[in-house]
């Protein structure tokens, strides 16, 4: 199963597949492709450090729910049904109709919350397995001259995610030692955002001084081919999305 | 040799000033630089080295930015003129920290990555990195993933994948700083195998200048607010003031001559060696006769990741009062050692234990007071907008009077600005800043990983200073892991030398500095046989000469 796959195969599956879960809008199929991205994650991670990103997508995720659900139950539409519990009400001025805070709180408005959550819950995750199987570097490599200027942006965007995390741990470690009480984002974001602007510019320095994008054509030293596991995958996902959107 | 000849290189009334600087980086630099030489440019941290370096391929302005004026024409292209892309058959480049400018995750890939850019055919490609990886020697690891080779590997790869391209120049941001002096040295010896087999123009910045002083031609040294001076080797260290133990060593005996090499300055001293008696212990081995409490002990410690062994039954102790140096090649287990000791790590097997205590157990408050830690990456450690208010911050957690780091501070930079973003100070400035607030807190214990990459000569001093007093006013011992040999044999009573894990020498300074040739200090080297160390013990052991 470490057949290496083309460096866009991953990112084509996962906006494959999140076509199909926004347009077939149902959370038990989103969350069967949570299960795939996970088994994929599972089955393909080589323990590189970009792989660290998974992890964090699926954090990110899961606080998304937990934001949603809070929120369907505080404030919101009130939908009628099976009544399970009710807070108090707290009344808006007439000029607010359909909204409310507090009230009670049904089935149907529950489920409808943790619904909208789990779909996009689910395109984090897909998008987070994708940058986490796939090495920056590579990726960069297959993207056309033409697009220079973007194409280093993007490298410096893709490349900051994996060495965000890496450097996460290292300034945690270093911040416990100096015996912060509380590290918290605050204290975190400074070195983090410091450190990963100034790795990402000494990566487009280097390109930019190595000749990156003077050539209109680039030969290939070891070109990353499209083999049949590649079409394999794309394959599924494109059948699986179609399926989805004629639903 | 600088007048005839066509330069390469040429800077024609150079001037440099960044925007929303008052500082001017270079004033008027004009000078030729010949095919096949190995020029250096030294001068203080933070003294515009890197910005000088980078105007060659024209870096400086077109990426960074900064206001240039005056010209350089490199082999009959003005930089202005062009982006530096277009000057990357002609110009290689080598930054700081190559690790960090890696495109490609597999060594041959990263070797190709400019040729393909300049979309050189297939076969030209595959004869050239066949070359260079005979040439630096890197065919046994071609298809390794570059990530899990050694710092001295990585500098080569990243020096290979500047030379595929046929450069004329070949531009070196510190290539050994990070380097343990046998990857050092072999960095270094294939920079002079460039210049003089295939007469690459070689231009490199270094801190360390014991390490390269030898190779050189000429110097660039940048002295600050601009003014550069550009000579011989023998004519500006002469009156420099950054300046390698071999030269104070020349200057403190007052030899007739400059000498660069162990060998020159031998041949002037050899007079000198008959003097004064070989039994006598220097003067760094007798000066603190640390006492016998034991602050740290190791006993049977392992360290295992999934299948690597970082660390195999390591057991040792470390006394009150003693600054011991753990040295070690790239990858040895040094941090590993080190973050067991501050409790970062669980050991696999064995204890740790520090003041009697488990370093995984303690608080937030507890820990600061009894461990400092400076990590190898500093700037870790400061999370606030200004010198002053982490100072304040580290003034309320320790609940001292208000000024007190600030005061400490002070005293290591004098002239700190205490407005500045803890991100503009200077390397050795942003170390004084963490020092300062990791010694506020007064621990027990104070750890410190690979604490002078990147600080010049004066910084060092400082900081030596500041170690010294710590561990002799309040006796409390000082661990720190260091490639430095020239530190170690100023600064440490005691050396753990890892090899692959394991302790392998673990005696006073002395011994160990002398027992290996690779990690003997220059002056040892020109002393030898004589148990000397420093400028300082040579000094007091035959008394300063005429």
């Amino acid at each position: 199963m470490t057949a290496p796959l083309h460096p866009l195969t991953l990112w084509i599956w996962a906006l494959l597949m999140a076509i199909g879960v926004v347009t077939l809008d149902n959370s038990w199929v989103a969350l069967s492709v949570v299960g795939v991205a996970v088994l994929l994650f599972l089955l393909r991670g080589d323990g590189a450090p970009w792989n660290a990103t998974f992890w964090w997508s699926i954090r990110i995720a899961i606080a998304i729910i937990l934001v949603r659900i809070t929120v369907g139950i505080l404030i919101g539409v009130p939908i009628p049904g099976n009544t399970l519990f009710s807070i108090p009400r707290i009344n808006l001025p007439g000029w607010m109709p359909g909204i409310r805070i507090g009230g009670d709180v049904t089935l149907e408005r529950l489920s409808s919350s943790v619904h909208e959550g789990v779909i996009i819950a689910t395109m984090i995750i897909l998008f987070g397995a994708a940058s986490a199987l796939t090495s920056p570097h590579k990726l960069l490599r297959v993207l056309p001259v033409y697009i220079y200027e973007i194409g280093v942006t993007l490298v410096i965007a893709t490349s900051v995610f994996p060495q965000l995390a890496q450097s996460l741990q290292r300034v945690r470690n270093a911040q416990k030692m100096r015996g912060i009480e509380k590290i918290s984002l605050r204290t975190l974001a400074m070195p983090l955002l410091e450190q990963s602007l100034s790795r990402s510019l000494q990566l487009a320095e280097s390109m930019e001084s190595r000749g990156f994008g003077v050539s209109g054509k680039r030969s290939r030293y070891r070109p990353s081919p499209w083999r049949a596991l590649d079409t394999g995958v794309v394959a599924i996902a494109v059948a699986l999305c179609s399926v989805m959107v004629m639903q | 040799m600088q007048c005839d000849g066509d330069a390469v290189i040429k800077f024609s009334n150079v001037s440099l000033i960044y925007p929303q600087s008052t500082k001017t980086i270079l004033e008027d630099l004009s000078c030729e630089i010949q095919e096949g030489e190995m020029v250096l440019v030294m001068g203080e941290t933070g003294s515009g080295k890197s910005s000088l370096l980078r105007l060659v391929n024209g870096l400086v302005p077109h990426h960074t930015g900064g206001i240039l004026a005056g010209d350089i024409v490199v082999d009959g292209i003005s930089t202005r003129e062009v982006r530096p892309g277009s000057l990357a058959h002609l110009v290689g480049i080598v930054g700081q920290n190559p690790i960090n400018g890696f495109v490609t995750d597999i060594v041959e890939e990263e070797l190709a990555f400019g040729m393909e850019s300049l979309n050189v055919p297939h076969d030209v490609m595959r004869k050239r990195i066949e070359e260079v990886l005979d040439l630096l020697g890197l065919n046994s690891v071609r298809d390794r993933n570059i990530a899990t080779l050694s710092g001295g590997e990585q500098q080569r790869v990243a020096i290979g994948a500047a030379l595929v391209m046929h450069p004329k120049i070949l531009v070196l941001d510190e290539p050994t700083s990070a380097l343990d002096p046998i990857a050092a040295e072999e960095v270094l010896s294939v920079l002079h195998r460039l210049v003089h087999d295939l007469s690459v123009t070689v231009i490199i910045a270094e801190h360390r200048l014991e390490r390269v002083i030898q190779f050189v031609d000429r110097i660039i040294y940048i002295e600050g607010n601009g003014e550069t001076s550009i000579g011989s080797a023998e004519e500006i260290l002469a009156r420099s003031s950054l300046v390698p133990p071999i030269i104070r060593l020349g200057r403190a005996l007052n030899l007739p001559e400059i000498g660069t090499s162990v060998r020159e300055v031998r041949r002037q001293t050899s007079h000198l060696r008959e003097l004064g008696t070989s039994e006598l212990p220097s003067a760094s081995t007798i000066a603190r006769n640390p006492n016998s409490d034991v602050a740290i002990e190791i006993k049977k410690v392992s360290l295992t990741y999934g299948e690597n062994v970082a660390l195999k039954d390591v057991t040792t102790s470390i006394s009150q009062g003693e600054i011991v140096a753990l040295m070690g090649r790239n990858g040895a287990g040094k941090s590993s050692l080190l973050e067991m000791i501050v409790g970062l790590k669980h050991p696999t097997q064995g204890s740790v234990h520090v003041f009697g205590a488990d370093p995984l157990t303690l608080t937030a408050s507890n820990r600061r007071k009894m461990i400092g830690y400076v990590p190898q990456e500093p700037s870790d450690l400061l999370y606030l907008q200004s010198v002053s208010q982490e100072c304040q911050q580290s003034d309320t957690d320790n609940s001292l009077a208000p000024g007190t780091c600030f005061g400490f501070l002070e005293r290591l930079v004098p002239n700190i600005s205490a407005n500045a973003h803890p991100n503009d100070l200077s390397e050795g400035q942003r170390l004084a800043l963490v020092l300062s607030v990791v010694l506020s807190s007064r621990p027990q214990l104070l750890v410190l990983d690979e604490p002078t990459r990147g600080l010049d000569y004066q910084a060092k001093n400082l900081f030596m200073r500041a170690l010294k007093e710590y561990a002799q006013e309040l006796n409390n011992p000082v661990l720190l892991a260091t490639h430095d040999v020239e530190l170690v044999a100023e600064l440490a009573d005691r050396v753990i030398f890892i090899a692959e894990g394991e302790i392998v020498a673990d005696a006073n300074t002395l011994e160990v500095l002398l027992s290996s040739p690779a990690f003997a200090p220059q002056v040892a080297k020109v002393m030898s046989p004589k148990p000397w160390l420093t400028v300082d013990d040579v000094i007091s052991a035959i008394g300063p000469k005429v």
